[in-house]
């Protein structure tokens, strides 16, 4: 990894208008708010990253402010976004009818949703957030009945409490269809002595969305979770109630539980759930690792741990309130004192680069083509943890991004126009528009690789926009 | 100035390990049945593989019929099975017991990673390792180089793009990111397999290569041995065996498209499967009980097979005492009697006979067993 020192000494022809900035008088004094380094810095976590008039909007209105209504997505208009997404009709569809639709045409609709409003919505905390839970909860659209049950999964849990309460999401992630399907606690039960529970879902949960895996539980409490899970499943076999979950008590391990060193007394039937819910939310490994992971999404894989317990803290104290939660990140100094570049997965790389060039998409099945062949298909990755946020899995992908870019640059990309000429000359020319695009002053190589000004856009294949 | 790599045939000296990792937990007792063990049908009343329905390897065991066309390479010698292999990693998570097994151990990097490094024929190759399908294991990780691609024909960006690659070989080339060594990495293999893919490949042997995924891939494995571009490292993964439910409709289609996808390959390679190694290996096996959903959780024990590149095979390796319940292990699972790096270590061995192999195997002391070759 590059260091801070080299990361600022990198930067530091950045914006000449900012070089007498805190920037110089050491690591430790805070950026001013209005720093347009800080606010890029800033869209390009909480946000897809910057349109052209983003950075100059933001410095307006305000730093906490814009922060504060990104936390308070009702508050934001987002008639375009959902202008975007009102033809796909399926994200909008009950969960029994779902199943009346092809599974291609689910997929299509639901990823082409994700893409739209990434690049499209005001809401852009929200929408990252989205995309955060996809993963913790990740549910690979595959499997049984997920094709046509992940489109609710994404709009009744994920969508519903992406910017809400942990303890609610959790609880709807648990008992949602597509979960029920994609770990197997459909077919967890116990209707006789020999029957043995099914783990799946309970180890994940432990592992992965909750406590984590050095969170301190036993194979015995994984045990346990799922025996406090036995019963819940969810109707696949009559057409009428098709992806309904239900509470079957026959098939209910109805005895005396003990997880996680708290007693769960016999007989609680379908309460068991609420109280295996209370008991990992509230465990102190579960703010912990949440706290870590949102450190890891919005500050970088270095957070130092001293920001990870003010976050974590700020989990436990408002009871897994998302908002709080963030609410504290963002004011931590690691959080607004810029640290080296994390590489930027495909998705982010490919919606970042098509909001700094107001693209307008007409179909997003070319840039969805692009997405599987950088690995990163939307609702697609095969296994619980969800898709990897290090770098080192996805360098791969740069073939990807020069290919995507050399189409984009060139008003090739299939599906997808943008206005090079008005954006050349609202920057002030071809060179400006790139550095504008970057972000920062170009070096002498950069320039090369935009000979004659005549395709801008080519800087998106430029090393140092590969990061943020 | 952009440098201009040239491509250096070196097959002689290349030896080529192709690691194929069976993501998700395999049931290596559905695979490689205990068909004589009475044990096994009493712990698996409902899904245990009827030894009618499995082909001999020997007193003990038998293949699963869906992995019968493996028997081939069995029976010509080529191919040694390890009954009750894995790592000492006992978590029982898929994650931490892939982690733990393509890291080697709990040391930094991957195993091929270091393998790569230690490995002088790999020294600015950029595609001494590749990494078929999207993404790059953890078991590369480390590796001074790697190629991520589904197919040869991928890499190319087309004719007009020459100067757009030149120039960012030199934005690249002068980046002290920590991608910019992928970038320029990428750029050589680029180069070196624009002059591959231009021409239509044949099988040879009478290989013929099934369309899914797994056999796709190893058929462009085969087209890079063969082409002597000194690719010392290729991953490729044939995952979904985590079969919590109903394994047999699970694992069939699976079981056959590895068989089918393996005998290609070997058919194809003919004499240069004597510098060719396949090593085949999942992160745990499945418990020895069946549960209520026709299936089985996550166990200990698993399957390992190696193939080609001249191991003395035809064998199962196996120290079997049964599967009676006092010799399983926690929950009921089959014990890990052969950890995974001492079979790696020989293969290893073999490839690089100049290496230190604590160097590729760190913290752990290699046990002694039988001899592979």
């Amino acid at each position: 990894m590059i260091s801070r020192r080299e990361f600022l000494a990198s930067s530091s022809m950045a914006l000449a208008a900012c070089s007498t900035s805190t920037w110089s008088h050491g690591r430790t004094a805070e950026m001013a708010q209005e720093d347009p380094r800080l606010l890029r810095h800033v869209l390009d976590r909480v946000a897809y990253g910057p349109r052209p008039e983003d950075i100059s909007r933001v410095q307006a209105q305000g730093l906490d402010a814009y922060l504060a209504s990104q936390l308070n997505p009702a508050t934001l208009d987002d008639s375009e976004g959902e202008r975007r997404v009102r033809r796909l009709e399926t994200l909008r569809c009950p969960t029994g009818e779902l199943f009346e639709y092809k599974e291609e045409l689910l997929w299509t609709e639901l990823a082409s949703g994700k893409l739209l409003r990434a690049c499209y919505s005001e809401r852009q905390l929200f929408e990252v957030m989205v995309d955060f839970w996809t993963d913790h909860f990740n549910i690979d659209s595959s499997k049984g009945d997920c094709p046509w049950l992940k489109t609710a999964d994404d709009r009744d849990v994920i969508r519903k409490h992406a910017l809400g309460s942990f303890p609610e999401l959790l609880r709807a992630s648990a008992l949602g269809p597509a979960m029920l399907w994609y770990l197997d606690g459909r077919s967890n039960r116990k209707s006789t002595p020999e029957e043995a529970p099914n783990e799946n879902y309970a180890r994940e949960l432990l592992e992965l969305h909750t406590l984590g895996v050095h969170g301190g539980y036993t194979q015995h409490d994984v045990m346990e979770v799922a025996r406090c899970l036995t019963g819940w499943t969810v109707r696949s076999d009559t057409w009428f109630g098709k992806g309904r979950v239900e509470f079957n008590n026959a098939f209910h391990d109805d005895g005396a539980k003990r997880v996680l060193g708290q007693d769960i007394p016999a007989e609680g039937g379908k309460d068991d759930v609420d109280r295996v819910m209370d008991i990992v939310v509230g465990h102190p490994a579960t703010a912990s690792h949440l706290a870590a992971k949102l450190c890891r999404r919005f500050i970088g894989p270095d957070t130092d741990g001293a920001t990870i317990l003010v976050v974590a803290a700020a989990f436990a104290e408002s009871k897994g309130d998302i908002p709080e939660t963030l609410r504290a990140l963002f004011q931590t100094e690691a959080f607004r004192m810029p640290g080296a570049p994390t590489f930027k997965r495909p998705f982010r790389y490919l919606v970042s680069a098509l909001r700094a060039s107001e693209a307008e998409i007409m179909s997003p099945d070319a840039l969805l083509d692009y997405l599987a062949r950088m690995g990163h298909s939307p609702f697609q990755y095969p296994t619980p943890d969800g898709y990897p946020e290090e770098a080192a899995p996805w360098t791969g992908s740069l073939l990807w991004r020069w290919h995507v870019v050399h189409a984009l640059s060139r008003g090739q990309l299939p599906g997808v126009t943008t206005d090079w000429t008005a954006l050349k000359s609202n920057a002030g020319g071809g060179l400006a528009l790139a550095e504008s695009l970057l972000g920062q002053s170009l070096t002498l190589a950069e320039k090369k690789l935009i000979r004659n000004g005549q395709a801008p856009g080519l800087i998106l294949a430029a090393p140092r926009y590969q990061g943020a | 100035m952009r440098s201009d790599p040239k491509v250096r045939f070196r097959e002689e000296a290349t030896h080529t390990l192709v690691v194929v990792f069976l993501r998700g937990g395999a049931d290596g007792l559905s695979m490689v049945v205990p068909t004589e063990d009475d044990a096994y049908y009493r712990a698996r009343p409902l899904i245990g593989i009827a030894k009618g329905d499995t082909k001999a390897l020997d007193s003990m065991f038998g293949f699963n019929a869906a992995m019968a066309p493996l028997h081939r390479a069995y029976d010509e010698g080529e191919l040694l099975i390890v009954q009750g292999a894995g790592s000492e990693e006992d978590s029982r998570s898929h994650f931490e017991a892939q982690d733990y097994m393509e890291h080697g151990g709990t040391g930094a990097g991957g195993w091929l990673g270091r393998y790569l490094r230690n490995n002088s024929r790999a020294a600015n190759n950029p595609l001494a390792a590749v990494a078929l399908g999207k993404y790059s294991p953890e078991s590369l990780r480390s590796s001074p180089a790697t190629v991520v691609m589904d197919s040869l024909a991928e890499l190319s960006l087309g004719e007009d793009a020459r100067e757009y690659l030149d120039d960012l070989r030199d934005l690249y080339g002068a980046a002290s990111l920590p991608w910019a060594d992928a970038g320029t990495d990428l750029l050589d293999a680029m180069e070196r397999i624009e002059s591959l893919h231009s021409s239509p490949y044949e099988s040879e042997g009478g290989a013929s290569y099934p369309d899914d995924a797994f056999a796709q891939h190893l058929k462009q494995v085969a087209q890079l041995v063969k082409a002597g571009l000194g690719v010392e490292a290729v991953t490729l993964d044939l995952a979904g065996w985590d079969s919590h439910v109903v394994s047999a409709t699970l694992m069939n289609p699976l079981m056959t498209r590895l068989a089918a996808g393996l005998m290609a390959f070997y058919d194809d390679l003919g004499p240069k499967r004597e510098n060719t190694t396949v090593v085949v290996m999942s992160e745990f096996g499945r418990r020895v009980y069946e549960n209520a959903s026709l299936g089985t959780d996550h166990g200990r024990g698993s399957v390992m097979m190696v193939l080609g590149g001249g191991v003395r095979g035809g064998r199962v390796l196996a120290d079997w005492p049964g599967l009676a319940e006092e010799h399983l292990e926690g929950p009921g699972d089959l014990p890990v009697r052969f950890n995974y790096r001492d079979i790696l270590a020989g293969i290893v061995q073999r490839h690089l006979p100049e290496t230190a192999l604590n160097q590729i195997f760190p913290g752990y002391t290699l046990k002694p067993m039988e001899t592979m070759y």
